[in-house]
């Protein structure tokens, strides 16, 4: 069906086109802009490092908790006495998770979600096991890296 | 016998390195190829971008050299207003 | 949105209408040489890109110098572009310096600043020594061998400079040799006085031009000249080249990042064959030309004295050309001008493949 008038006049077709692709166009670039001026939003680190004295001393079956980037880690000793590094970090949808040692499983309280020791999602909503570190001790320190990242020492 | 004289080779190499304190050079470009393939091609995109303007303004001003040749935007001086 | 109703709610409180008479009867001439118009305002439009751009790399950059050459390093590989943004900035710089000159040697042989222009060339002169000192002190910031060895130079030639020379190193310098003083003395230059004087500065200059108009070269006068609004007519054109600008300066920035080379350390030797930024190759090639004695005075001093005489010469050219302020054709300064862009063309080549 062919229309004998224009919807818009030329001056509204030519103005909401420029105005709609200089929108688009700066807001592609502003983003990358602001990318880079806010980075630490959601970045986390390739690994951390802690005083290994404050760790490795804790009760057999127990965690503790330390700062891995903004978010939780966790570490575990098992109560055969194995060592491990864990993100304390439900895979659902980004809750803490909670030991509970009686029950020897990580306990996710948003939708009653389960992780078995080693953690593994056994229970409820978790469709993944719970990220694993790498853990190393270097002298006095506790080295907790991301897997697959190569650890660079500063030079103190 | 052969393996041991590479590994001894590249032990002595290796070696040198750390002891001359031969400096890597410091990349300034991804070599990562997946990611040189991203920017290229948001470089083309960026173009494609600045040439969709290009377009939309040659458009807007051959509209407005019509509109100045016709005089429509002349306005006029002495309007009789009800004020 | 109601545009309308905002416009009301606003004009109540102030009234732009003259603001906007002036703005909409603003016309710009039409003729043989009017491209030249626009070097102008891309030299603008690549400043507020540098600043814009040195604003968010200032977020990182730490202008210490244990710290300086590594914050850089962790700009470039670890943030997200930091690398573009980086590359986008000196690319940026290169640009606005090779328009700058373009706009200088545009207004100096169409003879723009004859009467009554003179102060819009002054405050234009005043306006490339900002923006060389931005390039010299922008450049010592990386911190590594090939800056500091650069800058070293080019401080080290003020020092040449007869009876103040010694006070003018030393304060460029904050001391004796290029050290860590310089490179914070450098940073506060770059990021606060010089970005400050540029704003008011480049205001004056901006503001003078709108008050004077745009400049006609004197065979295009006698011969006649149409006129053609600047807005929307011009506007549009000069967004339109802004943007290819804008493309290009990116296209350089991933195509060709600069360098990173290995971190300064005052008490090394000078590498081999360093040289300035290109902008100042012709006033290196210069120096070079002059032997290190005449007639029993210090050859550098004698360079100095007579490269400074050359450009306060050049600075205070309205002044001496009368016959241009007249309205008259001068073949003289005409071929001064040809003169001053020649030397530095050759100067600059020269120095590039020497």
């Amino acid at each position: 069906m062919k229309l004998r008038y224009s919807l818009v006049s030329r001056r509204t077709f030519l103005n909401s086109l420029f105005g709609g692709w200089l929108i688009a166009f700066f807001s592609g670039s502003l983003y990358a802009l602001f990318k880079f001026a806010f980075p630490t939003l959601g970045k986390e680190p390739d690994f951390v490092i802690l005083k290994a004295e404050d760790f490795l001393h804790i009760d057999p079956n127990s965690t503790k908790p330390f700062a891995w980037g903004g978010k939780l880690g966790i570490f575990f000793k098992k109560a055969d006495g194995t060592i491990m590094a864990v993100k304390g970090v439900c895979s659902h949808m980004d809750c803490n998770v909670l030991y509970k040692p009686l029950e020897k499983k990580f306990y996710c309280a948003c939708h009653k979600g389960w992780f078995d020791e080693d953690g593994k999602n056994i229970a409820g909503p978790p469709p993944r096991p719970l990220e694993i570190f790498v853990h190393s001790i270097e002298g006095d320190k506790l080295i907790v890296a991301k897997k697959g990242v190569k650890v660079e020492l500063p030079k103190a | 016998m052969k393996r041991i004289m590479e590994t001894l080779t590249i032990f002595v190499i290796l070696l040198t390195t750390q002891l001359t304190g031969a400096a890597e050079k410091i990349e300034v470009f991804t070599t990562v190829r997946y990611d040189q393939y991203i920017i290229y091609e948001s470089l083309a995109l960026f173009w494609v971008g600045i040439a969709g303007l290009l377009i939309i303004i040659r458009m807007k001003l051959k509209e407005i050299e019509r509109v100045q040749k016709l005089r429509l935007d002349a306005t006029e001086e002495n309007v009789p207003s009800l004020e | 949105m109601n545009f309308l109703k905002l416009k009301e709610w606003f004009s109540q409180r102030y009234d732009l209408s003259d603001i906007k008479k002036m703005a909409t009867g603003k016309l710009v001439p039409v003729h043989r040489f009017d491209f030249l118009y626009y070097t102008g305002g891309i030299t603008l439009f690549l400043f507020i890109l540098q600043f814009i751009v040195g604003i968010i790399l200032a977020f990182y950059y730490v202008p210490h110098p244990e710290h300086a050459y590594k914050s850089i390093i962790d700009i470039v590989t670890k943030l997200n572009m930091g690398w573009f943004f980086r590359s986008f900035h000196h690319w940026g710089a290169q640009l606005l310096m090779v328009f700058a000159f373009l706009h200088l040697f545009g207004t100096l042989l169409a003879k723009a600043y004859r009467k009554p222009r003179e102060f819009v060339w002054f405050t234009g002169f005043i306006l490339l020594g900002i923006s060389i000192f931005f390039g010299l002190s922008g450049y010592l910031l990386l911190w590594d061998e090939r800056a500091m060895a650069a800058v070293k130079i080019a401080t080290g030639g003020s020092g040449a400079f007869p009876f103040i020379g010694g006070f003018l190193k030393a304060f460029l310098r904050g001391g004796i040799d290029v050290t860590g003083d310089t490179l914070i003395r450098f940073y506060a230059f770059h990021v606060a006085i010089l970005p400050l004087l540029t704003v008011m500065i480049i205001g004056l200059h901006v503001l003078l031009v709108q008050y004077h108009g745009m400049s006609v070269p004197l065979s295009e006068e006698k011969k006649g000249y149409g006129q053609v609004p600047f807005f929307p007519n011009i506007f549009y054109k000069d967004l339109a080249l802004w943007l290819v600008v804008l493309g290009t300066t990116a296209t350089l920035a991933v195509f060709l990042p600069p360098e990173i080379g290995i971190k300064a350390d005052p008490l090394a030797p000078t590498p081999e064959n360093i040289k300035p930024e290109w902008f100042f190759l012709f006033l290196f090639q210069t120096l070079k030309m002059f032997p290190g004695e005449i007639l029993g005075l210090n050859g550098e001093t004698v360079a100095i004295v007579l490269i400074t005489l050359a450009i306060l010469f050049f600075f205070l050219l309205p002044l001496f050309d009368r016959k241009t302020s007249r309205g008259e054709k001068s073949p003289l300064f005409t071929w001064i001008g040809i003169g001053y862009f020649a030397y530095f063309i050759v100067m600059t080549l020269v120095g590039f493949w020497s």
